[in-house]
This record gives C-alpha cells, structure tokens and sequence, in this order.
C-alpha cells in the first residue's frame, strides 16, 4: 500500500455541520497525473488544502512516501515534498519574480549564490527567465501563473498540486499551459490537478478521481470516466458551460 | 554590485558623521544623538514593522526593558552597564518571544496586533508606576559612578556620540546582511502574503516571533543607551504610546522595510521637532508633537512609500536606461533589486 507516492485513505473533513469532504480515498503514483474533479462545492479545493496542510483532516489518513502527514502544517509538508499552487495567484507583489521563486529556493538551500541559480533554472523552467527583474505586481495573469508553478518547482517538490492552474485564462493561453504542464510531467514531475476545464483534464489526466457532494463517485482513466453515468448524471452531461 | 560594497557605503556614510564632534557646538552634538539614538530604536522596530510587515506599536515596551533593568541593576547591584546591556536585550528579547507566541499564535495580525502590542506597553506604564523597586511615577536615576567607556558614562557628549554612532551603523549593517539572508527573505515573504509564504516551506509563527524577539532585543538596547544619556527614566518617558509612535514614525517617514528608511527619517524629523520645541516651547507648547502628526499626514498622503520610496522611483527616472537595457541578464535581478530595496 505505502507502494504510492500519495495515499488517501478516508478523509473527512467537517465545518461545523457541513461534511466537505466525506470518506474519500484515492492515490497518486510516481510518474502520474491525477485529476480531481467535480463541480462546484464538490470539495476539490478541500482536499486541496488537506493533502497541502493548510486544513487539518477530520478524520483519516494521508500517506506521504510511507509517512502519515495528516494534520502537519503547510511548512512541513512543502519541506517533505508536496507543493501546492493557489488558484487565485499569490505573489509577493512588491519584490521580484526572481526573489518570488527564492524564496521556494531557500527551502532546499542555504547559500545565496545557490538560492539565485535554483531560483533562475525555475524560472526558465515556466518560461519565466527573461522576467526575472521584474516586480511580482507587474506581472500579467498568464505570468503569474507561470510564477506560481515557477515558485513551486523552487521548493523541488516530489508531488506537485496545481489548483485551476486554467481558470481566468484564454483557450490560447490554456493551451500554453498545458504544454508547460505536460513537459513538467514528462521531466518526472507527478502531478494532482483540481481542473474545471474539461479540456485540461481529458488532455492531461492519466486516471481521474470524481467527487460530487463532497464523496467520491466515480475513478478511472479519462476514457472510462466520460462513459461513466453517475458522472454523466452528476456533471458531464448536464452542464453545458463545463465543456470549454 | 558586489556584496561588500554594501557594507562600505554605510561604514563610509558614518565615518564621516563621526567627524562631527570637531565641528558642532554641545546642542548640534546633542540633536545629532538624538537623531542616531531615534534612527537605531526605529531601525530595530523596522525589522518587525517593516520588513517583515507586523506594525507594534508597543516598542516602548522593550526599549523600557532596556532603560529600567540598566538603572535599577546600577542602582542595587552597582552593575556595569554593558552587563545589564546584554541582560536587558535578553530579557526584552524574551519577552518579545513571548508577546509575538501569544499574538501571532491566535491568528492576530494588521491592526489587532497594533492594538494589543499598544495595550501591553501601556499596560506596563502603570505596573511599574505602581513598583515600588522600579521609583513608581517618580522613575529611576543612573548613580554616576565614573566616566569611561567601560562604565558607559562620558564627561563629554562627544563619547556618547560614538557610541549611538557605532549602534546606528551596526543596526544598518544588520539590516543590510538580513536583506540578503533566508531570515530577511522570509521576513518579506511573511509580510507580503502569509498563505503563499507557507505553501512555500515558510515556518510564518517561527518567523514572526524571531522578528518580535530580534526586533525587542535591540529596541532594549536603545533604552540602556538611553538611560546612561539622559541618566534618568520614568515610565512615561518609555512605555507611554508617544515613544512607541514616535519609534515607527521615523521608519514610516523614512521608508518602511527598507535599510535607510529609519536613519532618513530620524535625520529629517529630529532636527524639524527639536526646532520647534527650541523656538515654540514656551509659548506653544506640545507643537512638536502637533508637527510629527502633521508631516506624518503629509507623507501618508503624497509619499506612501516614505522618503526613500520617493528617492527610489526618481532614481528610476533619471536612470531609466540602465534596466532597460539589461532586464535578463541573469542573475542581477535579486542583487540589483535588494541593493535598490536597501541601497537607495
């Protein structure tokens, strides 16, 4: 079982009465990407917060490398390892794309010198090098996205969790992202996506976990998942405006 | 630019200060201590509220540490000031630890924090106003005991000149190496954004009460200094809110976050204040404070960024060649950003 890179095993997280997140298990292996989907309030960006440490689990288990690291903080958990980018960009608006990504850097370096060649390969990783001078809040969308993952890969994280990394962008710019997505995967990066863009997920995804109501409903390759009824009935089917 | 030319500047800047004594009268002399005592407490409060984002304005608290353990241990123990120097930035570094766990732990930041940390050190004035060991409202006096540097009392002002001069510049020194450090980039991530800072291997508590504690620590001995000077402390004249204000006004009008905000800014609004207390102290008096609340106003509104921020951005323009033309060359981007961030 500890065979996975990533296990979950019966997360439930609760918010007073709500239950977002309600028994789920699923599991992530080296090499792979792996799709979490779902609509809204399906509790994608829950899990999100969960795996990454910013919520602690109700209940249930989460493997990391054999370790258990529900219930650690986000600190420790991007130092073992995981690294989650945010779904609404956060920068460091008053300092430099370059100093953004040192400060990933500086998680697995102690030298300056070290840090600022970490941090510039990160950059050139996203196709970010020739922005490096420039302030965080000068940044468009699309750069700042490439910045976020940019200031994950700094922190060299065995699993990477992108969250929406399409949302707000144009399908020119979606199909930017994708290709940088799947040379990262194809570099040996393992991926878990939370994606509303289904064009993304279909494209990108080795297998597909989907949640609906805060329980998992359905998992498989993204061939299986689009015959899937309960997730035609759920999500695929009904909703037009998903099919970007 | 490389690294040590960083340092030279401010070592140069304040060598030349240090030729001062040869040329001002005793009041010039007092203002300029003043401005260097005012520019190190501020520089101390900047690594807390500026680069790391977390606005106290409850300084007074730990440079009183400072002022009241060197009196009283002067006073009972007949310790040397430099012991209680060390014991004193202990102490309120201690102490800082212990208010940035309570506050930060809670989830409390922005203006909460701003709140609390005034609340503590006001707090203070009346415990130790009602300490009988501490003089109670009368406060304490420093028992002269000799003159030397040794026993950190001067017969002249020039000898407590050079040692504020050499605090000042080892306080801009020390934010000069933080700008450059993990500690420092860690400090900037806190204040810019938090969740980012965590998701990126940030330990943001940790980081916040070393600030606290770092910040505290120097702060205490800027009140040791100020109780050898003025040899004399009462709880108003270091708790009260006026001198925790009065602690981040200059960084704020400087340049927050940045290595010469502070000393800019106490260089500036020293000499205005004292001015005003000399010429309108009989007849107006308190127009000092009225002043600092004014140019306070002032600064907010045309010049957010302080008087460095502005220094900078003019630079930008009359020099606007220079990033033009070599935007990616590789690895300037940090070094040349974190010297304008510092060096402007």
């Amino acid at each position: 079982m500890s065979a996975h890179l990533l296990a979950v095993e019966n997360l439930t997280r609760r918010f007073g009465g709500l239950t977002a997140v309600n028994d789920v298990s699923f599991h992530v292996d080296r090499g792979e990407v792996v799709g979490l989907i779902g609509p809204n309030g399906a509790g994608k960006t829950t899990i999100f917060n969960l795996v990454s440490g910013a919520l602690a689990p109700s209940a249930g288990v989460i493997t990391f490398k054999g370790e258990n690291i529900a219930g650690l903080k986000a600190h420790q958990i991007c130092k073992r390892g995981i690294t989650r980018t945010f779904q609404v960009v956060q920068p460091f608006p008053d300092i430099t794309a370059l100093e953004n990504v040192m400060i990933g850097a500086y998680v697995r370096h102690g030298s300056r010198t070290a840090v600022e060649k970490a941090a510039q390969q990160a950059l050139e990783r996203v196709g970010m090098g020739h922005k490096a001078g420039v302030l965080g809040k000068d940044l468009t969308l699309m750069e700042l996205k490439r910045l976020e993952i940019g200031k994950a890969l700094a922190t060299e994280p065995e699993l990477l969790l992108l969250d929406e990394m399409a949302a707000g962008l144009t399908p020119v710019e979606i199909d930017d992202m994708l290709t940088l997505v799947r040379q990262l995967n194809a570099e040996g990066m393992t991926l878990l996506v939370v994606e509303h863009v289904m064009k993304v997920i279909m494209n990108l995804c080795h297998r597909i976990t989907v949640l609906n109501f805060g329980a998992k409903i359905a998992e498989g390759t993204p061939a299986e998942i689009s015959r899937n009824q309960a997730v035609l009935d759920a999500y695929l089917g009904g909703e037009e405006e998903y099919v970007a | 630019m490389s690294a040590w030319r960083e340092y030279l500047v401010p070592v140069v800047v304040f060598a030349l200060v240090g030729l001062l004594p040869a040329v001002l009268s005793q009041y010039w002399l007092h203002i300029v201590i003043l401005i260097l005592m005012w520019a190190f407490l501020s520089s101390a409060w900047n690594i807390l509220g500026g680069f790391a984002g977390q606005h106290s304005l409850g300084h007074g608290l730990f440079m009183g540490i400072g002022a009241y353990l060197t009196a009283y241990m002067a006073n009972t123990f007949a310790l040397n000031p430099w012991i209680s120097l060390v014991l004193g930035a202990l102490l309120a570094g201690l102490a800082g630890a212990f208010v940035g766990y309570a506050t930060f732990r809670s989830g409390i930041k922005g203006a909460y924090f701003a709140l609390v940390t005034i609340a503590i050190t006001e707090a203070a004035v009346y415990v130790v106003s009602n300490w009988r060991a501490l003089g109670q409202a009368s406060g304490l006096s420093v028992p002269l005991v000799g003159t030397g540097l040794s026993r950190l009392q001067f017969d002249s002002k020039a000898g407590f000149f050079y040692i504020i001069l050499v605090l000042a510049l080892l306080a801009v020194l020390l934010s000069q190496w933080l700008s450059r450090r993990r500690f420092g980039y860690r400090l900037i991530a806190v204040r810019e954004n938090e969740d980012a800072a965590e998701a990126l291997g940030v330990d943001t508590l940790m980081t916040k009460i070393q600030a606290t504690a770092l910040s505290a620590a120097l702060c205490a001995v800027g009140g040791t200094f100020y109780v050898q000077y003025f040899t004399y402390v009462e709880p108003r004249s270091v708790f009260g809110e006026t001198i925790s204000i009065q602690i981040l006004l200059y960084s704020i009008i400087g340049g927050l976050g940045t290595v010469w905000g502070p000393i800019v800014g106490a260089a500036v609004l020293v000499p205005i204040a004292e001015w005003v207390r000399g010429t309108f102290g009989q007849t107006l008096s308190g127009l000092n404070v009225f002043v600092y609340g004014a140019i306070l106003v002032l600064v907010m509104l045309f010049m957010p960024r302080g008087i460095v921020g502005v220094a900078r951005s003019l630079q930008r323009r009359i020099r606007p060649r220079r990033e033009g033309v070599e935007p990616a060359a590789s690895s300037a981007g940090a070094g040349d950003t974190a010297r304008e961030r510092g060096g402007a």
